[in-house]
């Protein structure tokens, strides 16, 4: 029997396995694909104050090994997702993360306080770096916004925090820095990174938002260096991994880079079950290698 | 209704072209022959590796729950197509599904009439309800129309009069049936009808469903539009397939759909 079970900040996971954010819904769209409680944790679709109505479409375009992404973060705002999506959630027994989104510190503020109040959250994971909004990146680009962003959401809530980074940056340290300085429990790693595609014949960009976010496996070589890169930085703070994962190989390829959880995210609208497939391919891994705990291969890579 | 997002492997049973560049693709997958009705889709891989990447939604057009069968018509447009074409007996294919939120919802009313309207690989789930409603009452009223630009595009007429249902052809260039569109005919169709309970059924290309939209909002009869827009989870979950409704709200096509009332929808 291995231990597969790690910890972020408050939580304890069963298994290093998270959903994207945005790739998974608010869970009862996939709860029928697969057992909600396989997962390590749910991580459900950006939450902002008001609901939005998102960008026009085409939303979404394959790309080479991957998809580029420009929803513009459409929800139904808090009050929807806590009155509609959570007493779903809440009958289930794995950790629940919600990501969240806004323009300004005080919505973030506002979100974290509605959401702690509400009971059944467990974690909050901060979107300071969607690429397809307006505005979307400021805080992830300024270490000193997104440490002031972080700051206030400490002292608003208890909940466990992880802030998500956007590799749209050109020192993704500095900015994992101010927010673990600033009291953020975990960091994830990496949001999309921005990118276009054009229709040669047409002559137009295949995107109606012209630009957006790159998943899938295209981006994992540059998601595990990033990863691997903040932990060699920062290596107290746990790290939530992601960016082309697929299989478990993937998974733990991110797992010795240093990361200590993981997220599935594009690789769900291919396989509704990678996420839980891609847990049980790490805890095969750990046997036939005679490991013991998974936390044994966190950052253990070497050169 | 929640959607059944189930991965399979199944084998596939024959795989025929049936006019130039379109196929029917049948495979053995009795969990989907139990579960799949008309206007539910298929989403569907033929990916070496990542390429292509994603999945691609298909109709379905036949059900056999009985041999555990079901099949898709496609036509030959992009790589996971042109994989399809190449799978022969016995390999497999990988499908999610049945999918779809809301799906056609049969006219009950006493004495309906089901008039289908479909064009290119729109009309293959229309095949289908017409199937599975003659299955249930084989005195069942169905008129179907079939449009296509030219005769050597226009598909299922034969299945159609096998099945019982004599298709009124319209073809743009008079190359068979009726010259015109679908509307043409299906204002003909229309006024045979007369007051008696009528319900459209409506699959095709955007354009065309636009306009049967039109004209069953202005003769006043229920119409049921089955919406194509990309669909690249086909869940619930990408938020990529969205629909913009006349009363202001984006909805899912995928699993608030596909089928939508013709005036629920802002063109």
């Amino acid at each position: 029997m291995v231990n597969t079970s790690v910890k972020i900040g408050k939580l304890t996971l069963r298994n290093p396995v998270m959903t994207g954010s945005g790739t998974f819904g608010f869970g009862s769209e996939m709860s029928e694909a697969l057992d909600l409680n396989a997962l390590g944790a749910c991580v459900v679709k950006s939450t902002s104050r008001e609901p939005r109505l998102g960008n026009p479409t085409p939303r979404i375009v394959e790309t080479s090994s991957g998809i580029l992404n420009a929803i513009g973060l459409q929800n139904g705002g808090i009050d929807n997702f806590i009155n509609e999506k959570l007493p779903f959630l809440r009958e289930y027994d794995v950790p629940i993360i919600v990501n969240l989104v806004g323009y300004e510190v005080a919505d973030y503020v506002y979100l974290a306080e509605r959401l702690t109040e509400a009971g059944g959250v467990h974690a909050l994971e901060i979107n300071i770096s969607c690429p397809n909004v307006k505005h979307g990146c400021d805080f992830a680009v300024d270490p000193k916004l997104t440490f002031e962003l972080i700051t206030a959401l400490r002292k608003a809530t208890d909940l466990t925090l992880i802030t998500k980074l956007s590799p749209n940056v050109t020192d993704v340290v500095s900015v994992g820095r101010a927010a673990a300085d600033a009291g953020s429990d975990a960091l994830s790693l990496i949001n999309t990174l921005l990118g276009t595609a054009i229709d040669i014949r047409k002559r137009k960009f295949r995107l109606a938002n012209v630009t957006g976010g790159l998943s899938g496996p295209a981006i994992k070589p540059v998601a595990l260096r990033m990863v691997w890169q903040v932990h060699q930085a920062l290596p107290n703070i746990p790290l939530v991994g992601m960016g082309g994962i697929v299989t478990a190989h993937d998974a733990i390829e991110f797992l010795l880079a240093g990361a200590t959880a993981i997220a599935v995210g594009t690789a769900t609208f291919i396989n509704p079950t990678a996420a839980i497939d891609v847990a049980a391919g790490i805890e095969k891994f750990l046997e036939e290698q005679g490991i013991e705990d998974v936390n044994e291969l966190i950052g253990a890579v070497t050169r | 209704m929640p959607v059944s997002a189930q991965q399979y492997l199944v084998p596939v049973i024959s795989n025929d072209e049936i006019i130039a560049d379109h196929r029917v693709l049948t495979c053995y997958a009795p969990e989907v022959a139990a579960l799949a009705r008309p206007g539910h889709f298929l989403n569907v891989s033929v990916g070496d590796g990542y390429d292509p990447f994603l999945r691609k939604p298909f109709s379905i057009y036949t059900v056999n729950r009985e041999r555990g069968e079901i099949s898709m018509l496609f036509s030959i447009v992009g790589a996971t197509t042109r994989g399809m074409a190449k799978k022969r007996a016995g390999d497999e294919i990988d499908l999610v599904g049945p999918l779809g939120g809301k799906i056609f919802q049969p006219d009950t009313r006493e004495g309906a009439t089901h008039v289908m309207v479909g064009g290119g690989y729109g009309v293959p789930p229309l095949v289908f309800l017409s199937k599975e409603l003659l299955s249930a009452a084989a005195s069942t009223n169905i008129e179907f129309i079939i449009g296509a630009r030219h005769k050597d595009l226009l598909l299922c007429e034969a299945e159609l009069a096998e099945a019982g249902v004599t298709a009124r052809m319209t073809t743009e260039d008079g190359s068979h049936g009726m010259r015109g569109r679908v509307t043409d005919a299906l204002r003909v169709v229309l006024a045979e009808l007369g007051a008696s309970p009528v319900t459209v059924y409506c699959c095709g290309p955007t354009p065309m469903m636009h306009a049967v939209s039109d004209l069953c909002l202005e003769v006043d009869v229920p119409c049921q539009l089955s919406v194509e827009v990309g669909m690249p989870c086909g869940m619930g979950v990408c938020m990529a397939c969205v629909v913009d409704l006349a009363d202001g709200r984006r909805v899912r096509c995928c699993t608030d759909g596909p089928v939508f009332a013709a005036g629920e929808v802002k063109w």
